[in-house]
């Protein structure tokens, strides 16, 4: 059971990330309804999460955080990526990116190998 | 920027409740838009969200990870650090687990034995009541006469009592003990609040002069003699050889005022007789204030009373006053100057050991600025660097700490160990927790501060200044700051040396000087003869003479004799007398002299040199003979100056007839009381004419005196098998213990001196050391073009060397100033004595000059090359 969530708050974390960086800065809830857009609706994801995975991104210094005001003028806090948040993005992306492509090997009709 | 500690904490959950507000607020509003009413809205924001509990905790639990990874982090770097760097970590945890032990463990004999309450009811309240002697004794022992007055005339105590002491065979069946005994009047022990361990106290009744005699008895008796049985009470013993009653156990460490005391009984005066007809000031007066008087009142009431009396009773109290002073005055005024000295002595140490921890880190950090600047720049938050700091401060201090306080220990049991035996009898030491805080927190503090003061140089300077290596700026303000410290500690060094030197000569001088007999191969014991067997006079000397006749054939003995008291043990009686042929004085107004009674041949045996006529012979010590006399040079001196003393008749007022006497001798002086005290006029009587029960015996052998111990108890016992013997032990032990307090108070003071040298050693050498590092490229120039290596040496020792001598006489100064305080202790040494400091200073510039020279020699060494080399 501890396994799938690692799994799954590793997941969250690369999902926050890449949202951060195509948005720019962006407060909890937007994050979490953006995830879930972007999912096409497939993940149930209960909004709450996002703030652990949010926690430790920022304590690992992949993002930072800022009070500001939302669109309709709501205090709210903004986390955008960090530099380090970037190039720990970039570097996870790659990985999946290969994963991807060797697992589709084994996955890949006969005669291309 | 991120703090520390609990504001953080709070922040951090407001934060996250008005984030997880706001996020609702958004999602509800969103909700509204997309059509739902209001509850609808609400409901289905709560259930996307999932627990708001759970998540919560799970915020918290990320914060206390990331809070524990930090200082375990931190932790682990700080002992690294550490690790690295031995030498700095070593002199560092020494220097504050000597301060630390020095501080707790004085602070814990001076709480104990000056600071802690009388273990008694509202101990503030109790006051002694002295008699005022018309030459201004205002300790003097108080008469019975007196006494009862008070009690009947005052208005300002709520109960007044009298005690006093003696020794007292105790005995039961064949065992037999000497104890010493307290005669209190029966509301003593009820002002002092105590209840009895079993049974009970005194009432009224027994306190009259023919109740049946009734004792209580200590905790330490009913053990040893009765093994705590409940039995013991109601057990009829032998008390001075006469049959009483146990009627209670009072409960372990209680005491008063003698801690040796086992035995209590009531002091029986009778309130109807008149004591000043026949009795003279032997009794001491304790009485408790009534609530709502102070002291003053009642000194003020009292001495109304007193002048009463004087007008009363001419004949007894004519120009005799009253004095009440608090219990606790009365108990600690000997012992405060000294402790008081130790206490400053303390304070000193501790400053010193914190100004060498503070000098190590700031030494330390100077050179690890760099490092500190590297890591601002990639980016750790200054937070974090303090924090990091901070925690090898604390480790230091933890360290230094807990060394600290077992070195503590290790120093009380020792120190109660050489302390003076009267000081801590009995003593059950307790340790307060605030000390040890108190002493680990300050120099903990100190670390902590200096510790900071890098990180303050590191983050306000410009980084890439930091990140230049330079060897030119590094000896500026932080360099400046060590200098002083180091001339701190060394000034520090030179008021603890100044004063240990001054009192090591006292110790000296106290030792040297000529006590007036011969303490050497003397074995001295004392014999209380109970009253109720020897009640005649003349048994008493019959006694002694037939036991000094056994002794004198043992083998081994050269001589023996008996006094009724020993000089230096602080005791002896004392009383006015009379000159044949002048007009007689007052009482307290004429003259008045030390009183001794003697066994023939006192002064050959003890070693006081005969002056003028003869000693007593066998032949005076009669009851039938002529009175006579032996008197001291200083009786002579105060009282018959340009006379012939011989021939001439005296009468001392020690009996209830007291005849007048021939003085059929002059003896050397005695110094009586202690050794740095003049002497006192003593008048000897032979033992036939002042028969005291109780003698000291003393024995001339040129054996060791205590082998000799054991025959003399079988020898006693054969002559009377119910008497016990007491204090066996040498003259020169009991004269060791007159300057008991000096060596005491010497020993300490040199230890502490010792150690602050030890300390600002290492901080000369520290800094002295980091100064050659930082200069080592100048240094490695100067070799390169040419300078003798000598020179370096000189060139780096010149620069300690200022430092010390600055020290020095500011130190020099501050002794000057500060031993004056040192005064009521000194004996045979000014505060100022030139011979002392100078030599302190010379010890001091000595040791600098080798704590300096280690780190001056290794400059000198350096090849240039290497010198270069070092970024």
């Amino acid at each position: 059971m501890d396994k799938k969530r690692d799994v799954w708050q590793g997941t969250l974390a690369l999902m926050i990330l890449r949202t951060l960086d195509t948005r720019g800065a962006e407060h909890g809830y937007g994050i979490a309804r953006r995830i879930e857009q972007v999912s096409g609706d497939r993940l149930m994801l209960n909004y709450g999460t996002v703030y652990p995975a949010l926690l430790k991104l920022e304590q690992e210094g992949s993002i930072s955080s800022e009070w500001g005001v939302s669109d309709n003028g709501r205090k709210a806090k903004f986390y955008k990526l960090t530099r380090a948040g970037r190039a720990h993005l970039k570097r996870e992306a790659r990985q999946w990116e290969e994963t991807t492509d060797i697992i589709a090997r084994f996955f890949a009709p006969e005669e291309l190998q | 920027m991120r703090l520390a500690g609990p504001f953080q904490k709070e922040r951090r959950e407001r934060e996250m409740a008005e984030e997880f507000e706001s996020h609702f607020q958004m999602h509800v509003e969103e909700n509204l838009r997309q059509g739902m009413d209001a509850a609808q809205a609400l409901r289905e924001a709560r259930l996307k969200f999932g627990g708001v509990h759970q998540t919560k905790e799970s915020v918290r639990d990320g914060w206390t990870v990331l809070a524990l990874e930090t200082t375990w982090r931190d932790l682990h770097y700080a002992i690294r650090g550490l690790r690295g760097n031995p030498g700095f970590a070593a002199a560092a945890i020494l220097s504050l687990a000597l301060g630390i032990g020095a501080s707790v463990a004085i602070f814990t004999l001076a709480d104990n034995l000056l600071l802690r309450p009388l273990p008694y009811r509202e101990p503030g309240r109790l006051m002694m009541v002295w008699e005022v002697s018309p030459p201004g004794n205002n300790r003097n022992s108080v008469s019975a006469g007196n006494y009862l007055d008070w009690k009947a005339q005052n208005h300002v105590f709520e109960s007044i009592a009298v005690f006093n002491e003696r020794p007292a065979a105790f005995a039961e069946g064949s065992r037999v003990e000497e104890l010493q005994e307290q005669f209190v009047s029966a509301d003593l022990l009820p002002m002092l609040g105590v209840q009895p361990l079993r049974g009970r106290l005194f009432t009224a009744a027994e306190d009259l002069p023919n109740a049946s005699s009734v004792v209580l008895i200590s905790y330490r008796v009913w053990q040893s003699w009765f093994g705590g049985d409940d039995g013991a009470i109601g057990r009829t013993v032998q008390v001075r050889s006469r049959p009483a009653t146990i009627i209670g156990v009072m409960p372990p460490g209680f005491y008063f005022r003698d801690r040796d005391v086992d035995l209590w009984e009531p002091i029986g005066l009778d309130p109807a007789h008149d004591y000043r007809k026949d009795s003279g000031r032997y009794l001491m007066c304790v009485a408790r204030l009534q609530p709502g008087v102070t002291r003053d009142r009642a000194q003020t009431q009292m001495t109304v009373v007193a002048r009463r009396l004087q007008a009363d009773y001419p004949q007894s109290n004519t120009r005799w006053n009253v004095n009440v002073e608090p219990l606790r005055d009365s108990l600690v005024s000997e012992v405060r100057v000294s402790m008081l000295v130790l206490l400053g002595a303390v304070g000193l140490l501790l400053a010193v050991a914190c100004a060498n921890v503070a000098n190590l880190l700031l030494a330390r950090y100077m050179s690890r600025r760099r490092e500190m600047s590297v890591r601002l720049v990639i980016g750790a938050g200054r937070g974090r660097l303090v924090r990091q700091l901070i925690t090898e401060s604390v480790v230091l201090g933890l360290a230094g700490g807990v060394l600290g306080v077992v070195l503590a220990r290790l120093a009380v049991a020792g120190l109660l160990a050489i302390a003076p035996a009267d000081l801590t009898r009995n003593i059950a030491i307790v340790v307060d927790y605030r000390i040890i805080l108190f002493a680990v927190a300050s120099p903990m503090l100190t670390g902590v501060l200096f510790g900071l003061a890098p990180s303050f140089v590191a983050s306000r300077a410009d980084l890439t200044l930091g990140l230049r290596e330079n060897s030119r700026t590094s000896v500026g303000g932080a360099g400046l700051l060590r200098a002083w410290l180091v001339a701190a500690e060394v000034a520090l060094s030179v008021i603890l040396l100044a004063g240990a030197g001054l009192l090591f000569r006292t110790l000296a001088g106290l030792q040297s000087v000529d006590p007036g007999l011969n303490p050497a191969g003397l074995l001295t014991f004392r014999v209380e003869l109970p009253e109720a067997r020897y009640h005649e006079r003349l048994q008493r000397t019959q006694f002694f003479e037939r036991a000094l006749q056994q002794i004198g054939r043992l083998p081994g003995v050269e001589s023996a004799s008996a006094v009724s008291y020993l000089p230096f043990n602080g005791m002896a009686a004392g009383t006015d007398l009379a000159i044949a042929g002048r007009p007689r004085a007052l009482p307290g107004a004429g003259p008045a002299a030390t009183v001794r009674t003697v066994m023939p041949g006192y002064f050959r045996t003890i070693g006081i040199p005969l002056k003028r006529g003869r000693v007593f012979a066998d032949a005076d010590d009669t009851p039938d003979s002529p009175y006579r006399f032996v008197v001291n040079q200083a009786f002579v001196e105060k009282y018959m100056a340009h006379e012939e003393p011989l021939g001439q008749q005296i009468s001392v007022d020690m009996d209830d007839t007291n005849p007048f006497g021939e003085i059929i001798g002059v003896v050397g002086n005695v110094k009586e009381g202690a050794l740095d005290q003049e002497p006192t006029p003593t008048v000897y009587y032979i033992h036939a004419h002042l028969a005291y029960p109780g003698m000291v015996f003393v024995v001339r052998t040129p054996l060791d005196p205590l082998s000799l111990a054991g025959a003399m108890r079988r020898l006693i016992h054969d002559i009377d098998p119910a008497q016990p013997v007491a204090q066996m032990r040498t003259m020169e032990t009991v004269l060791r213990e007159t300057f008991a307090r000096q060596t005491f108070s010497a020993l300490l003071l040199g230890g502490f001196s010792l150690v602050s040298l030890a300390l600002a050693a290492v901080g000369i050498y520290g800094v002295l050391a980091y100064s050659v590092t930082e200069r080592t490229r100048e240094i490695g120039v100067r070799v390169a073009l040419g300078a003798d290596p000598r020179r370096i040496l000189k060139l780096v020792l010149g620069g300690g060397m200022r430092v010390v001598l600055f020290g020095a006489l500011a130190g020099t100064v501050g002794a000057l100033a500060l031993t004056g305080l040192l005064k009521s202790l000194l004996f045979g040494v000014t505060s100022y004595d030139p011979a002392t400091f100078a030599t302190v200073t010379l010890v001091l510039i000595a040791v600098a000059l080798l704590a300096a020279y280690l780190p001056a020699r290794r400059a000198s060494r350096l090849a240039p090359v290497d010198a270069l080399k070092v970024e």
